[in-house]
């Protein structure tokens, strides 16, 4: 059954033009922007490459949060699953993981190569994908809430942006202080526990929180 | 009798209807007194000079934003747990109340630390987290601006308040890693030894309360109308459906 | 059915309770462990950073080490009252900067001496009425609320 639902939430992704590959195209071009905006110095870019990298990432993740229930909800597939033996909170951990496969996961994979078109100095590149790989999954989880606040709503993008955005600060200081400090040569361990802490702590209540979401939205 | 009763809507305008005219009251005369006190009676302060009596303003303006806020997470739990309408109709009122609050506590802190600092804006941990208290009034408000059906905004808001309250506690300690800043400390406390001296102690203790009775006034009136609001609502949709 | 969804709801809350608690652990040990946020002149003279690092150094302005030089370059000595720094600044002043008061720069160190490109002062949570104090100075009872 989890499987099932699994398979069936990444061949959706995968499928419907421009979920999972979105998300990675606008991860490339905000980085192809920086240097537009603050100009080619090298050591600026080296400067800034950490914060800029996870705020890129940060927003690329927000780009596919509205599909997470829309769709099913328009459409009356929530109801049934609803129905089905999996508890609601389960099916949210489920659709929270499949955002991350195709959204934080490819993500996770492009932040190297696009850290060397920045210039990020060498220690940060281990903690960079140490860190994104710790980190994302908090901003899918968390885009679980939002997604669920918003299901009702026509075009609620922008309202998603606005409500998911402040949530996602602890994240967003704690992974780019990980990498800022790799890249200055320091202790990198409170920020890296910090930040894998805030993960646990939203893995274990995100799915608890949207799915009681959920059941007011169908109530 | 319970405390409760007062969570029916129509008890609830009767006895607002009865207390506002007294919380107006004492709001005008603390507030006068304490700010006419504080602002042309207080001697210069040793270092500031007359900037600083700015804190008259600045800080009941700082404590009510934050309390605003614990005010609509109280009210927010209440209607989950009991789903009593006067309750979230409270937190639906209180929160621009709040982000006004909020927004005016960031504006007289900027015109305080411009001279006195060196700068209007520092990333500072305080100063930041009221940026981001800001951004959750914003977002709170716009989530019951955005769903019609007003049960349902109701629930929805509530879970805001929730996830929005332990966010902002996460990010306010998140934000200490990131930065020390700038900002004294409290200079009030309950426990700790006393800061500020007694000739400006007095008036500042007025302006705080005057304060807290402006919100407790505004909030009184707002939900008031939210509350007329709403059955003006329920008997439309009535008359609609005899139509 | 209805029996294996509860069951499964209740595997769940345990997974939950676990991460719940990995998390409480993470961030509690994260959080003893301290964070500080601009370096102390003792920190800096004994680790001194490399010249292009850009921090912070926090502490007093030592009494009678404030040089104002040609035009608006000024000179003073951050002191955390064990080791010093000599600090060089050019631009305008906040109020509160002044000789024994608090003071945050940020900058780079060259050669020994810190170059700020940025003066903020710290302001400590007492206000008192300037009379007092002047009444106390004379008596020789004043004591700075931060020295």
């Amino acid at each position: 059954m989890t499987r099932a639902v699994l398979m069936r939430e990444l061949r959706l992704a995968l499928r419907s033009g421009g979920g999972a590959g979105l998300g990675l195209v606008f991860f490339l071009i905000v980085i192809l922007l920086i240097p537009f905006g603050v100009g080619p110095d090298e050591t600026l870019l080296a400067l800034i490459a950490p914060g800029t990298l996870w705020i890129a990432a940060l927003l690329a993740c927000l780009l596919s949060l509205d599909r997470i229930f829309q769709a099913d909800y328009e459409d009356g597939t929530l109801d049934i699953l609803t129905l089905s033996p999996m508890p609601l909170e389960g099916l949210v951990a489920i659709k929270g993981l499949a955002h991350w496969l195709t959204t934080g996961l490819p993500l996770v994979i492009a932040a190297p190569v696009l850290g060397l078109t920045l210039s990020l100095p060498a220690p940060a590149y281990g903690w960079l994908i140490a860190s994104l790989l710790v980190g994302t999954p908090a901003l899918s989880f968390l885009g679980t809430i939002g997604a669920a606040l918003t299901v009702g709503v026509r075009r609620g993008g922008l309202l998603l942006s606005l409500l998911v955005l402040p949530l996602y600060i602890p994240t967003l200081i704690f992974g780019a202080s990980v990498v800022t400090s790799a890249a200055e040569g320091q202790s990198v361990t409170t920020a890296f526990q910090l930040l894998g802490g805030i993960t646990l702590f939203t893995l274990a209540l995100a799915p608890f929180t949207a799915a009681a979401t959920l059941r007011m939205q169908m109530r | 009798m319970s405390l409760w009763e007062f969570a029916n809507p129509v008890k609830f305008i009767r006895l607002s209807g009865r207390l506002l005219p007294w919380v107006s009251g004492l709001t005008v005369i603390c507030l006068a007194v304490g700010l006419i006190w504080g602002l042309f009676f207080t001697p210069e302060e040793a270092r500031q000079g007359h900037i600083a009596k700015i804190i008259y303003i600045h800080v009941p303006l700082a404590m009510m934003a934050i309390n605003a806020w614990g005010m609509m997470f109280v009210t927010s739990l209440i209607w989950l747990i009991r789903r009593h309408h006067v309750s979230v109709l409270a937190a639906k009122a209180a929160a621009p109340i709040g982000a006004t609050f909020t927004l005016l506590a960031i504006i007289t802190g900027a015109i305080w630390g411009a001279p006195t600092w060196g700068t209007p804006w520092v990333w500072d941990p305080r100063l930041t987290s009221f940026a981001v208290l800001l951004v959750f009034y914003f977002g709170y408000m716009a989530l019951w601006a955005a769903i019609e059906d007003p049960d349902k905004a109701a629930d929805l808001t509530s879970v805001l308040a929730m996830v929005g309250t332990v966010f902002a506690f996460l990010s306010r300690y998140a934000v200490n890693f990131w930065n020390q800043g700038l900002h004294q400390g409290a200079s009030l406390s309950l426990d700790k030894e006393e800061n500020v001296a007694d000739v400006f102690y007095i008036p500042l203790l007025l302006s705080i309360a005057g304060f807290v009775l402006l919100f407790l006034a505004l909030v009184l009136l707002r939900t008031q109308t939210e509350v007329r609001a709403r059955r003006l609502r329920a008997l439309m949709l009535r008359e609609g459906a005899n139509a | 059915m209805i029996g294996q969804k509860k069951k499964r709801r209740v595997q769940l809350i345990v997974v939950g309770m676990v991460l719940l608690a990995a998390a409480s652990a993470l961030i509690g040990f994260g959080f003893r462990q301290g964070i500080q946020f601009f370096r102390s002149p003792s920190e800096v003279v004994e680790s001194p950073p490399g010249p292009d690092e850009l921090f912070r150094i926090g502490g007093l302005v030592e009494v009678g080490s404030l040089i104002e030089g040609s035009g608006e370059t000024i000179t003073f000595i951050v002191t955390d009252n064990a080791k010093t720094v000599p600090v060089s600044y050019t631009g305008i002043l906040p109020d509160l900067f002044d000789e024994g008061q608090g003071v945050i720069a940020l900058g780079h160190l060259r050669e020994g001496t810190f170059y700020a490109t940025e003066i903020l002062a710290k302001h400590d949570e007492s206000y008192m009425p300037k009379e007092v104090i002047d009444s106390l100075k004379e008596q020789g009872l004043y004591e700075a609320p931060d020295s």
